[in-house]
C-alpha cells in the first residue's frame, strides 16, 4: 500500500478525537461550574474551576451506597449473563436439539421489548409472586441482577455464538477420546479458547447494566438503588442541579473507564461476529 | 456427539430466567392489551373489551406518527453509524503513531449512560445558551433552536445517537476487517481492480455477516430509544421526536393508560420482531445452519 | 445571612439540635406514644424538592432520635414519584407508609380511596393524638386535602403561589425609567394589566437588544415537549383572562368545547393563548425549552426583567447567591389581570393564578398506619415550621408567618410571604378532577403543535376541546 504522510493521519485523528471527546469534556466543564454560571454565555476554555460539587457528591452517604449497588448489580449481572450465555451458545453449537434455531431467535426477541409497559407486570411479579412471607424480590440487588438478564442475556448469546462456533469441534472430540467429562471439556478446553469473546461480552453487558435507568428507577426503592437513579433525585421542581448531576455522571464514568481500559485489547479480538476466518 | 439432554441442561438456566422475567410479563401485557384499564377512569377496573384497542390503534394518528418518526430515526441513525463506523474502521487498519490511544478515545462514548448523554446534549444545545447554538450563531450566523425547529431537534438526536453508538460499529467492523485473509486482495490488485471494485466485490461480501450482526443490534436498540430523547426534547417540538418508546412511556406513565398502552407495546414488539426476523432469516440464518 | 448559609445551617442542625423543639416537656408524650412501635421503619416516597429534602435530612432523623422510629424517605423525580406511589397503592403492596400528594393528584387518589382519613384515624385513637398537633394550625391550603365532610387526608408540607416576579433594580433605574417614559408616555411600574405587561416586556427586550445585553422583557414556561407549557397556559394565563378550571365545566357533563357549554376553545381562551404566545416570542430563546425549573434559572441568571415564576423558585432567585445573580433585586407583585377579573375573583368566582403545593398522606395500604400517623403529626406541628420555612420557602401553618426568622426572610424575598398570607385566597390549586393527568396528556400533544406553529391558536384549541371531551367520554366521566 502507498505510504501516506503520517501528519495528515494524525490531524484527521485529532479532529475525530476532538469531536468524540467534546461532550465528555463538556460534562466535566458543567461539573466544575457553580450554578450561577450555567445560564450565562458559554466559554469553551475552562477557567477557575469550582470543586464544590465534587465535595458534595463525595460526602453524600446515599450516593456512596448507590455506587456500591451499581457495582454489585452490574458486575453480578455481567458475570451471570456471560457464563449462562456461554453455556447456551455451547449447547446451540454442539448439539442438534430440535428447534434450536427458533429457540435462539426467541431468546434475542427478549431484548426487543419496549421497556415502559413491562414495568407494571415486573412490579407485580416481584412484589406478589416472587415473594416469600415479608421478603420480596422488588428492591433487592439479586432482583435487579435477574431483571437485567432480560436485555443482557440475549446480547451475550448473540455476541458469543460466533465465538463458540469458531472453536473447532475436533478439539472437543479429542478431549472426549482422552476420557474427559463433558463438564471438563466445556470449562477446561472450550472456555479458555473463547476468552477474547467472553471478555468483550463481559464488558459490554457490564456497561449496559451499569447505564440502565428506567428499570432501576421503577423497581428499586431504598436498598438497591443505583447511581443512575440517583441522578433523577437532582431533577427537582426548584431547578435541575446540573452541576451535581454532571459530577455524579463523571463518577459513573470512572469505574466504566477502568473496566473498559482493562479489557481494551480483547475487545477487537472478541467481536468477530463470525467473520470469515483467514 | 453427547446426548441432547446435556444441551438442554446447558440451555436451561437461560430459558428459566427469560421465562420468569421475559415471558410471564409478556403474557401479562398481552392479556391486558385486550382490556380497557385506566385506574383513574370512572370505572377503574380492568374491563375486557375484545379487540377494541387494536381497532383503535389503526386510527391513532399520534401513534402512527410516532412509528413514522421512529422508522426515520432508526434509518438515518443506523445508516450513518454504518458509514462513519466503516470509514473509521478502515482508517484504523493503517498503522500510525498513537493508534492505541486514539482507539481508546474513540470507544469512550460507549460507556456513557443514555440518560447522561441526553443531559449533556441538552445542555449543549439549549437555544441561545448551549455552546453549540451559541457558536453557530456567533461564527456562522446560523440559528439553531431545537425547541421550535423539528428538523433541528430530529437532526440533533440522530447526531447524538451517531456520536454515542458509532464506536460499537467501528469496533465490530475492525474485528471483521482484521480477520480478513490477505490473498483475495493481493490477487485483485494484481488483476488491476480499483478501490471501489475491491470494496464492492471483495471486502463487503466478506464482512457482510459482521455488518448484518451489527445492524441487527443497533436496530433493536435504536427502536427502543427512550432515555436520551426523554432528557433532550421530551418528544418535542410538537411530536417531532416522539418515538414509539417515548410515546408508550407517556401513555403508561403519566396517563396511566395501562390497557391501551399494552396494546401499543404488543404491536410495536410484534413489528420489531417481524423486521428483525426478516433480517435474520435472509441474511444470517443460512450461514448459521450451514455451519451447524 | 445568605439563604445558602441558612440551608447549610439547617443541615447541621441534625447533629446539634435534634429534638430541641421540645424543651417544653412534650418529649415524654412522644416517647410514650412511640413505645409500641419500636423497631418499626416507616417508608415514604416524595419528589426531591427542598421541603422534601428537609424532611429526609432534618425532620426524619430528629423524629428517630426522639421516638426510636426510623423513617426512610425516598426522593425521586416528579414523574417517577407519581408512578411509584400509584403502582404501590393500586397493587396494594404496602411499600410506602407515606406518599407525597401534590395538590393536583389528590382528587384522583381520593376517587380511588387510596388515602387514609387522618381526622378519623386520630379521632378513633386518642392515644395517638399528639398534644402539639391540631388541624386548626394549618392555613386554608389544607382545605385542598379535605373531603366533603371536612376530613383531612394529608398533612400539608409545601405551599406556594405562582407570582409575578420583576427586577426591582431595573424598574427603579432612573435612566430606564426616563427611557420608558419617553417611549410609552407613562411611568414604569409593575404591570397590572396584560397590555401594560406586554408594553414593559417589549420595552425591555428592545432595551436589551439596543444595549447589547442578555436581557429580555419576559420569560415563558413554553417547552414544546413537556407539560410545563400546558400548565402555564391553563393554570396561570387563562385564569387571568377569566377562563377557569381548564375551560371544562364539571357541572355540565364535563363539557370542554363552546359548542357543548365549555370554554376551552372560547374566544377568551383564544385571546389568552394568543397573548401568551406573543409574550413568548419576545422572551429569551431558551423559553421554548423551558419548564418551571429553567424559567427560574433564566430569571436567576438575570436574563428576564419580569415573568411569572413559581414561588418555590422565587425563594432562591431572591436570596441564594450560589444560584442566582439577582439576589436582592427582585420584587413580587400580583399577576397582570384582564378588566373585571379581580372583582369577579373577590366575589368568589374563579382565581387569579396558581396555588400549588403538596401534603404527606397515609396510603390505606400502609402496614404501619399508627406509627406513620405519629410522624405526620410531627411534621405538622407549629414548632418545626419556622426552620423548615427558612430552609425551603413554604408556609403551611398560620403561626409560621409571625415567626421572626420567617419575617426576616419575608423581607429578603421582597415581601413574598406577605403576599402569600394576604392575597393567597385569590389563588387556587388545580380543579377537583379525578382525571387530571389523563386529560392533560390527551390534549398536550396538540398544545405542543400550537406552540411550534404547526397549528393555529383557534383550530388548535378547537381540537384540544374535542380531544378533552373524547378522553372524558373514553374514561367514562362524560356521557
Amino acid at each position: 500500500m502507498r505510504k501516506q504522510s503520517p501528519i495528515i493521519g494524525i490531524i484527521f485523528w485529532v479532529i475525530v478525537s476532538f469531536l468524540t471527546l467534546f461532550p465528555i469534556y463538556w460534562l466535566f466543564v458543567i461539573s466544575v461550574k457553580p450554578a450561577v454560571q450555567l445560564f450565562s454565555t458559554p466559554d469553551v476554555i475552562l477557567s477557575d474551576p469550582y470543586w464544590g460539587n465534587y465535595a458534595k457528591v463525595w460526602g453524600d452517604r446515599l450516593l456512596r451506597s448507590y455506587m456500591l449497588n451499581s457495582v454489585i448489580i452490574s458486575t453480578g449481572n455481567a458475570v451471570l449473563c456471560t457464563i449462562l450465555g456461554f453455556f447456551a451458545c455451547y449447547a446451540l453449537s454442539r448439539f442438534n436439539m430440535a428447534g434450536k434455531e427458533s429457540m435462539f431467535f426467541w431468546t434475542i426477541t427478549n431484548r426487543m421489548a419496549p421497556p415502559a409497559v413491562f414495568l407494571l407486570p415486573l412490579f407485580l411479579l416481584m412484589t406478589q409472586v416472587y415473594a416469600v412471607g415479608d421478603w420480596r424480590l422488588l428492591d433487592t440487588r439479586i432482583g435487579m441482577i435477574l431483571v437485567y438478564c432480560t436485555f443482557n442475556l440475549p446480547f451475550a448469546i448473540w455476541t458469543l455464538r460466533p465465538t463458540v462456533e469458531g472453536i473447532p469441534k475436533e478439539l472437543d472430540e479429542a478431549a472426549y477420546v482422552d476420557g474427559a467429562s463433558p463438564w471438563k471439556v466445556i470449562t477446561e478446553v472450550v472456555f479458555p479458547l473463547c476468552r477474547p469473546g467472553l471478555a468483550v461480552t463481559l464488558i459490554l453487558t457490564w456497561v449496559f447494566a451499569w447505564n440502565e435507568y428506567l428499570l432501576a428507577a421503577t423497581l428499586t426503592n431504598f436498598n438497591a438503588r443505583t447511581l443512575t437513579t440517583g441522578l433523577s433525585e437532582y431533577v427537582t421542581t426548584t431547578g435541575t442541579e446540573w452541576g451535581i448531576m454532571a459530577t455524579i455522571s463523571v463518577f459513573t464514568l470512572i469505574p466504566a473507564l477502568i473496566v473498559f481500559g482493562l479489557v481494551q485489547k480483547h475487545i477487537v479480538a472478541g467481536l468477530t461476529f463470525g467473520a470469515v476466518k483467514g | 456427539m453427547r446426548s441432547n439432554a446435556l444441551g438442554w441442561i446447558l440451555l436451561a438456566p437461560t430459558l428459566v430466567i427469560l421465562f420468569f422475567f421475559g415471558v410471564l410479563p409478556f403474557i401479562y401485557v398481552v392479556f391486558v392489551s385486550f382490556h380497557s384499564w385506566n385506574p383513574f377512569a370512572a370505572n377503574p377496573e380492568m374491563v375486557f373489551n375484545g379487540a377494541d384497542n387494536f381497532r383503535r390503534i389503526v386510527f391513532d394518528a399520534e401513534f402512527l406518527n410516532s412509528v413514522g418518526v421512529t422508522v426515520m430515526f432508526v434509518f438515518f441513525a443506523v445508516v450513518s453509524e454504518l458509514i462513519v463506523g466503516y470509514l473509521l474502521a478502515q482508517a484504523f487498519m493503517k498503522d500510525f503513531p498513537g493508534k492505541a490511544i486514539f482507539r481508546t478515545i474513540h470507544t469512550l462514548p460507549l460507556i456513557m449512560a443514555p440518560i447522561i448523554v441526553g443531559s449533556v446534549w441538552k445542555l449543549m444545545t439549549t437555544p441561545s445558551i448551549g455552546i453549540i447554538p451559541h457558536y453557530l450563531d456567533e461564527w456562522f450566523g446560523i440559528t439553531m433552536n431545537i425547541g421550535t425547529s423539528a428538523t433541528a431537534a430530529f437532526t440533533t438526536i440522530v447526531i447524538m445517537d451517531v456520536w454515542h453508538w458509532t464506536p460499537l460499529v467501528t469496533l465490530t467492523l475492525i474485528a471483521a476487517l482484521v480477520s480478513l485473509p490477505p490473498d483475495p486482495f493481493e490477487q485483485a490488485q494484481i488483476d488491476g481492480a480499483n478501490k471501489r471494485q475491491i470494496f464492492w466485490h471483495i471486502t463487503l461480501p466478506m464482512i457482510a455477516p459482521a455488518v448484518v450482526a451489527t445492524v441487527f443490534i443497533r436496530l433493536m436498540d435504536a427502536l427502543r430509544t427512550v432515555d436520551e430523547v426523554w432528557m433532550l426534547t421530551g418528544g418535542g417540538p410538537g411530536s417531532a421526536t416522539r418515538f414509539v418508546g417515548v410515546h408508550i412511556f407517556k401513555e403508561v406513565f403519566p396517563k396511566t393508560n395501562y390497557g391501551y398502552g399494552s396494546t401499543i407495546s404488543v404491536i410495536v414488539l410484534y413489528l420489531t420482531i417481524v423486521a428483525c426476523w426478516l433480517l435474520y432469516v435472509t441474511m444470517l440464518a443460512p450461514r448459521n445452519t450451514k455451519k451447524g | 445571612m445568605s439563604f445558602a448559609y441558612k440551608l447549610a445551617g439547617s443541615a447541621l442542625a441534625i447533629t446539634v439540635a435534634a429534638g430541641a423543639a421540645f424543651a417544653d416537656g412534650h418529649e415524654d408524650w412522644w416517647k410514650q406514644a412511640a413505645e409500641p412501635y419500636q423497631g418499626v421503619t416507616l417508608r415514604g416516597v416524595t419528589e426531591s424538592s427542598p421541603p422534601s429534602l428537609y424532611i429526609r435530612e432534618v425532620l426524619a432523623p430528629q423524629f428517630e432520635e426522639l421516638t426510636g422510629i426510623r423513617v426512610d424517605v425516598e426522593t425521586t423525580s416528579w414523574d417517577q414519584m407519581f408512578d411509584k406511589a400509584i403502582k404501590d397503592m393500586e397493587a396494594g403492596t404496602g411499600i410506602y407508609d407515606m406518599v407525597y400528594i401534590e395538590q393536583d393528584i389528590i382528587y384522583s387518589y381520593l376517587a380511588r380511596d387510596f388515602l387514609t382519613d387522618l381526622t378519623t384515624l386520630l379521632g378513633d385513637n386518642p392515644d395517638l393524638q399528639a398534644p402539639t398537633y391540631s388541624e386548626d394550625n394549618f392555613t386554608t391550603f389544607a382545605d385542598y386535602f379535605k373531603d366533603d365532610e371536612g376530613h383531612l387526608y394529608g398533612v400539608p408540607m409545601e405551599a406556594f403561589i405562582k407570582v409575578y416576579l420583576y427586577r426591582k433594580d431595573l424598574f427603579e433605574d432612573a435612566d430606564i425609567q426616563a427611557a420608558f417614559k419617553e417611549k410609552t408616555g407613562r411611568d414604569l411600574a409593575p404591570a397590572t394589566t396584560h397590555d401594560e405587561y406586554a408594553e414593559i416586556a417589549q420595552f425591555f427586550t428592545d432595551w436589551g437588544k439596543e444595549n447589547d445585553m442578555d436581557l429580555w422583557g419576559t420569560t415563558a414556561q413554553a417547552h414544546t415537549g413537556h407539560v410545563a407549557s400546558w400548565y402555564e397556559y391553563f393554570e396561570s394565563i387563562a385564569p387571568t383572562f377569566g377562563v377557569y378550571n381548564w375551560g371544562i365545566d364539571a357541572d355540565n357533563n364535563y363539557a370542554a368545547s363552546v359548542e357543548n357549554g365549555g370554554e376551552m376553545n372560547s374566544d377568551t381562551a383564544k385571546e389568552a393563548l394568543t397573548w401568551w404566545l406573543s409574550m413568548r416570542d419576545i422572551a429569551p430563546p431558551e423559553s421554548v425549552q423551558s419548564t418551571w425549573t429553567e424559567v427560574g434559572t433564566t430569571f436567576g441568571a438575570g436574563r428576564a426583567a419580569q415573568g411569572l415564576v413559581y414561588g418555590e423558585n422565587a425563594g432562591w432567585i431572591a436570596a441564594d447567591d450560589t444560584k442566582s445573580l439577582v439576589v436582592g433585586k427582585v420584587g413580587v407583585a400580583m399577576p397582570p389581570l384582564a378588566d373585571g377579573i379581580l372583582d369577579e375573583v373577590e366575589g368568589g368566582e374563579g382565581y387569579v393564578g396558581y396555588y400549588d403545593g403538596g401534603a404527606f398522606g397515609l396510603p390505606t395500604t400502609s402496614k404501619q398506619k399508627e406509627a406513620a400517623a405519629l410522624f405526620l403529626q410531627y411534621i405538622g406541628q407549629n414548632e418545626v415550621q419556622p426552620d423548615w420555612a427558612v430552609a425551603a420557602p413554604r408556609v403551611t401553618n398560620t403561626a409560621t408567618y409571625d415567626d421572626p426568622k420567617v419575617q426576616e426572610m419575608n423581607a429578603e424575598l421582597g415581601g413574598y410571604y406577605d403576599m402569600l398570607k394576604d392575597k393567597g385566597y385569590l389563588f387556587a390549586g388545580a380543579p377537583a378532577y379525578p382525571f387530571h393527568a389523563q386529560v392533560r396528556e390527551a390534549t398536550a400533544p396538540t398544545f405542543y403543535k400550537i406552540l411550534t406553529g404547526d397549528l393555529g391558536v383557534s383550530e388548535g384549541l378547537d381540537q384540544m376541546a374535542a380531544e378533552a371531551e373524547a378522553e372524558l367520554t373514553n374514561l367514562g366521566y362524560r356521557n
